[in-house]
C-alpha cells in the first residue's frame, strides 16, 4: 500500500531545487519518506505550506505586529518593542497568542454553550475551503474553470459564522453588532461581486490561471481602475477595517459579536477578519496585480510563483493597514447609504467600462 | 407603520434586579414589552467613562438616555468642612486635575473676596497664565477623547502628545505635571523666572505648528465631519433652558463667558475674543474649543510679553520673602479665619462656568459649608437631551463633543 501511496504522492509533487538535497536524504529513510512525499504532494503543499496554513500563520503573525507598529509610528509612538527587543518586537503577536492560549475560556451562563464554543472553531472552514480554489502558480489545490465564483461564494460564508457567534453570545451588544454585520453584509457584497464580474468580463474567463496569463503585460488595475477602487473599498468594509469598523466598534458596542469571547476563543475570532483580509488580498492580487507573474527564480522551482503571489499579497495587506491610522469610523447608516448608492453606481460604471474594453 | 405590542409573559432580565438600576421598573418592563431595547452603557464599557448611561433605543434611534452618575463621587463638599481653608486648595482641584489653575482660582478668589486681599499685578498675570495653560490642556484632552470615541486613534494620540508641552510647562512653573495647587490666597506660591517665560512663549509656536498637523488629520478629516456635523444639535433656546455652560453654550450662539462679563485677574488687560458658534451641533462644539485653544495661545503670548515686574505675594499676607512663600506658609495661613458671611465667585473653567460658595461662621478655621458647582454637572442635562433622536452610534460622538468628564461632574 505504501508503494501505491508513494507513487500517488510522487506522481504530482512539488519540485524545489533548493531543498532537493535534503528531500533526497529524507527519501532514503522509511516512513519519513512517506511524510515528506505527502507534504510535497501538490494539493497538500498548497493547503499546508503556501499559500495555505503556514502562509496564513506568517501573515497573521506579521500583519498584527505590522499594523500596531505602523499605527504607532504615525502616532508619534514606538509600538510593540518589549518582546524581543533587538528585533524590534517582531514576535509580539506570538507572545499575545500564547497569552490567549493560557487564558481561561469563559462560556457564560446565558450563552448557547455548544454553538458559542463551536462557531469560532468551525469558522476556519470558510477560510480554508476557498484557499483550495485559489492557486499559486504551479502550486494548486483544486483546479477548475469555476474557481473564482466558488472561492467568492465560500468567502461570503464568513459573515454567517459571525452572525452565529453573535447569536450564541446572547448579549445585547453582541446582538447589536450582529445586526450591524448583517446590514453591512448586504451593502458591500453586491458591489463587490459586480466589481469582480467586471474583471471577469475583461478577462473573459473565471479561471485564475488564464486571468494571470492575460495580465502578463498590463496588470488589471490599469485596465479597469474603477473596479479596483470599488474592490478596495468593499474589501475594507468586508474585513471590518477602519473607517468601516462598524460591527465591532469597540467604543460603541465593545467588539460587537465577539464581546463575550475570552481566552483562545477570542484569539481565534480576532484573527477571522485578518484571515478574510488575506483571502481577499490573494484574490485582488490575482485580479488586479498580475497574480504570480514575476521574475523567474530557477533555484526555487515551483515555489517561485507562489512566493511572488504571497509577497504581493503581503505588501497589499501592509498598505491596507494604513487606513487604520488615517480615518475614524463611519456610522452604519452612512455606510449603508454609501454602499447602496455611490459604491454601487461606481461598480456599475466599472462594469460598463469593462464591457467597453471587452468589445474593443 | 402600525405597531403590534406583544402580549407575552414578561420576566425582566436578571440584571434589572441584581444591579442597582436607578430607573423605575415599569419603564424597563414597558420598553421590554414594546419594540424598544434598553442598553446599559457602562460603567465598565469602552465608551462610557466612569458612569452608566441607560439608553433606550427604538431600532437604531435613541429615545431616551438616563444618566447614572456618581461612580467617582468623593463627597468633596463634606470633606471641605473638616479641613483648614488652605488645605482645601488641593482638595478642590481634584474634580479636574488637568485644569487645576481655574479650579484653584475660583476657590482662592472667594477667600480673597472675604478677606479683602489685594493681589499684586505679577501674581495676577501668573494666575491667568496657569488658567489659560490649563484650558488648552483640557481642550486637547477632550479632543483626544472625542477622537477615540469616533474610532480615530491618531486623533487620540496626537493631542495627548501635544498636551505634553503643557504638562512640561506646568512642571517647570509649579514642580508637578498636574495638581499644581499653585495659587494661594494673596498671590502664587513662587515667582516664575524669565527663562521659563521665554520657554512658554516658544512652546506656543511649537504647539501651533503641531496643531496645524492635527487639523489636517482630524479636524478637517471628511470622516470626522461626516460623524459630527448635524449630530446632537441643541438650539439656542434649548441650551439656555437646560443650563448648558461654557464652550458648549457658546457653540449654540449664546455669547456668555465669565471672563468677558465679570473679568477677573488679568483678563481685562489683554486682547481676546469670545468664541461663539452658530450651529449648536457636535462639530461646532468641537470647533469652538479648537478656536479657544488658538485664543488661549494668543493670550499666553500677550501675558508673557506684558508680564509686570514686582512681588507675587500680597502685602496683606505675612511672608519673609515676597517672591516665594516657602518657609512662612504655616505662619501665613494656619489660622486663616473668614469673616462671617457667604462668598461666591464665578470662574470660567475650561469646560464652563465654575461656581464656588464659601459659607463662614466667622470663628472657625474651617469653612462652615462650601458649595461647588462644576460645569460637567451643569451640562449633563443638555448632553442627555442632545442625544435624543440620534443613532446609537452617535451617543459616543455626542459624549465626546461635550467632553463630559465624570470626575468633574461627580465632585
Amino acid at each position: 500500500m505504501f508503494e501505491e501511496l508513494m507513487s500517488i504522492f510522487m506522481g504530482d509533487s512539488v519540485n524545489i531545487p533548493l531543498i532537493q538535497p535534503i528531500v533526497d536524504t529524507l527519501m532514503g529513510i522509511p516512513l519519513i519518506n512517506l511524510i515528506v512525499a505527502f507534504i510535497l504532494w501538490r494539493p497538500i503543499f498548497h493547503i499546508l505550506v503556501i499559500p495555505g496554513l503556514l502562509g496564513i500563520t506568517i501573515i497573521l503573525l506579521w500583519i498584527v505586529y505590522w499594523e500596531r507598529k505602523l499605527t504607532a509610528r504615525v502616532q508619534w509612538r514606538v509600538g510593540p518593542k518589549e518582546v524581543a527587543r533587538r528585533a524590534g518586537g517582531v514576535i509580539q503577536t506570538l507572545a499575545d497568542g500564547i497569552r490567549y492560549f493560557f487564558q481561561e475560556v469563559i462560556a457564560h451562563r446565558d450563552a448557547h454553550k455548544l454553538y458559542f464554543i463551536q462557531f469560532p472553531l468551525i469558522s476556519f472552514l470558510p477560510v480554508l475551503l476557498p484557499l483550495l480554489f485559489i492557486p499559486a502558480g504551479s502550486v494548486w489545490g483544486i483546479r477548475t474553470i469555476y474557481a473564482l465564483p466558488i472561492a467568492l461564494a465560500l468567502i461570503s460564508l464568513i459573515p454567517v459564522f459571525i452572525l452565529g457567534m453573535g447569536w450564541a453570545s446572547n448579549n445585547k451588544f453582541a446582538y447589536i453588532g450582529t445586526v450591524r454585520e448583517a446590514f453591512i453584509y448586504f451593502a458591500y457584497e453586491i458591489p463587490f461581486i459586480i466589481s469582480v464580474i467586471a474583471m471577469t468580463v475583461i478577462y473573459e474567463t473565471a479561471d485564475f490561471f488564464e486571468i494571470v496569463a492575460k495580465q502578463s503585460i498590463i496588470p488589471g488595475v490599469f485596465i479597469n481602475p474603477i473596479a479596483f477602487i470599488v474592490f478596495l473599498i468593499t474589501l475594507l468594509i468586508a474585513t471590518s477595517r477602519l473607517p468601516f469598523d462598524i460591527p465591532e466598534a469597540d467604543q460603541e458596542i465593545a467588539f460587537g459579536p465577539y464581546v463575550e469571547y475570552s481566552g483562545i476563543l477570542f484569539g481565534l475570532v480576532m484573527t477571522l477578519p485578518y484571515e478574510k483580509l488575506y483571502l481577499l488580498s490573494l484574490i485582488s492580487v490575482i485580479l488586479f496585480f498580475g497574480g504570480w507573474n514575476g521574475p523567474a527564480i530557477p533555484i526555487l522551482g515551483d515555489l517561485a510563483p507562489a512566493l511572488w503571489l504571497f509577497i504581493k499579497a503581503f505588501i497589499f495587506m501592509s498598505i491596507v493597514s494604513l487606513t487604520r491610522s488615517i480615518y475614524g469610523r463611519y456610522r452604519i447608516d452612512q455606510t449603508l447609504k454609501m454602499g447602496w448608492s455611490k459604491i454601487m453606481a461606481l461598480s456599475i460604471i466599472g462594469l460598463i467600462l469593462s464591457a467597453g474594453v471587452a468589445i474593443w | 407603520m402600525e405597531e403590534y405590542p406583544l402580549e407575552l409573559a414578561i420576566t425582566p432580565p436578571r440584571e434589572y434586579e441584581v444591579y442597582f438600576v436607578p430607573v423605575p421598573k415599569e419603564l424597563l418592563e414597558d420598553s421590554y414589552k414594546s419594540d424598544d431595547f434598553v442598553v446599559f452603557v457602562g460603567p465598565q464599557h469602552g465608551g462610557s467613562g466612569h458612569m452608566r448611561l441607560i439608553v433606550r433605543v427604538k431600532g437604531d434611534f435613541i429615545v431616551e438616555v438616563i444618566p447614572d452618575p456618581g461612580y467617582v463621587h468623593r463627597s468633596m463638599e463634606k470633606l471641605a468642612e473638616t479641613k483648614l481653608y488652605i488645605q482645601n486648595i488641593p482638595l478642590f482641584e481634584r474634580p479636574s486635575i488637568i485644569d487645576f489653575g481655574n479650579y484653584n482660582l475660583g476657590y482662592v478668589r472667594a477667600i480673597e473676596n472675604a478677606l479683602d486681599i489685594e493681589v499684586p499685578e505679577r501674581a495676577k498675570y501668573i494666575r491667568t497664565l496657569l488658567a489659560e495653560l490649563g484650558r488648552i490642556g483640557t481642550h486637547l484632552y477632550d479632543a483626544g477623547i472625542l477622537a477615540v470615541f469616533i474610532g480615530h486613534t491618531t486623533g487620540f494620540m496626537w493631542p495627548f502628545a501635544v498636551r505634553e508641552f503643557i504638562t512640561e510647562i506646568f512642571a517647570r512653573i509649579t514642580g508637578t505635571r498636574v495638581t499644581g495647587s499653585f495659587i494661594i490666597p494673596g498671590g502664587v506660591r513662587r515667582d516664575v523666572d524669565e527663562k521659563t517665560l521665554s520657554a512658554i512663549k516658544r512652546m506656543t509656536y511649537a504647539m501651533e505648528h503641531r496643531l496645524k498637523k492635527f487639523e489636517r488629520i482630524f479636524i478637517k478629516n471628511p470622516n470626522t465631519i461626516a460623524r459630527l456635523k448635524g449630530v446632537g444639535v441643541l438650539t439656542k433656546e434649548e441650551a439656555a433652558k437646560f443650563g448648558v455652560v461654557g464652550p458648549f453654550v457658546r457653540a449654540c450662539g449664546i455669547e456668555y463667558d465669565v471672563r468677558a462679563i465679570e473679568p477677573y485677574e488679568a483678563y481685562d488687560e489683554i486682547d481676546w475674543e469670545v468664541v461663539v458658534g452658530t450651529e449648536g451641533d457636535s462639530y461646532t462644539r468641537f470647533l469652538v474649543r479648537v478656536e479657544e485653544i488658538n485664543q488661549s495661545l494668543n493670550m499666553i503670548r500677550q501675558l508673557v510679553d506684558n508680564m509686570p515686574e514686582g512681588e507675587v505675594i500680597s502685602n496683606d499676607i505675612f511672608s519673609f520673602d515676597k517672591k516665594d512663600i516657602r518657609g512662612s506658609f504655616f505662619e501665613a495661613y494656619a489660622d486663616l479665619v473668614l469673616p462671617e458671611g457667604e462668598y461666591t465667585t464665578l470662574t470660567e473653567a475650561a469646560r464652563g462656568t465654575l461656581l464656588y460658595t464659601i459659607v463662614s461662621d466667622g470663628e472657625s478655621t474651617m469653612p462652615y459649608r462650601v458649595r461647588i458647582i462644576t460645569p460637567g454637572w451643569m451640562y449633563l442635562r443638555g448632553f442627555m437631551e442632545a442625544c435624543k433622536g440620534h443613532r446609537l452610534a452617535d451617543l459616543q460622538a455626542i459624549y465626546g463633543s461635550f467632553g463630559y468628564f465624570p470626575p468633574e461632574a461627580d465632585r
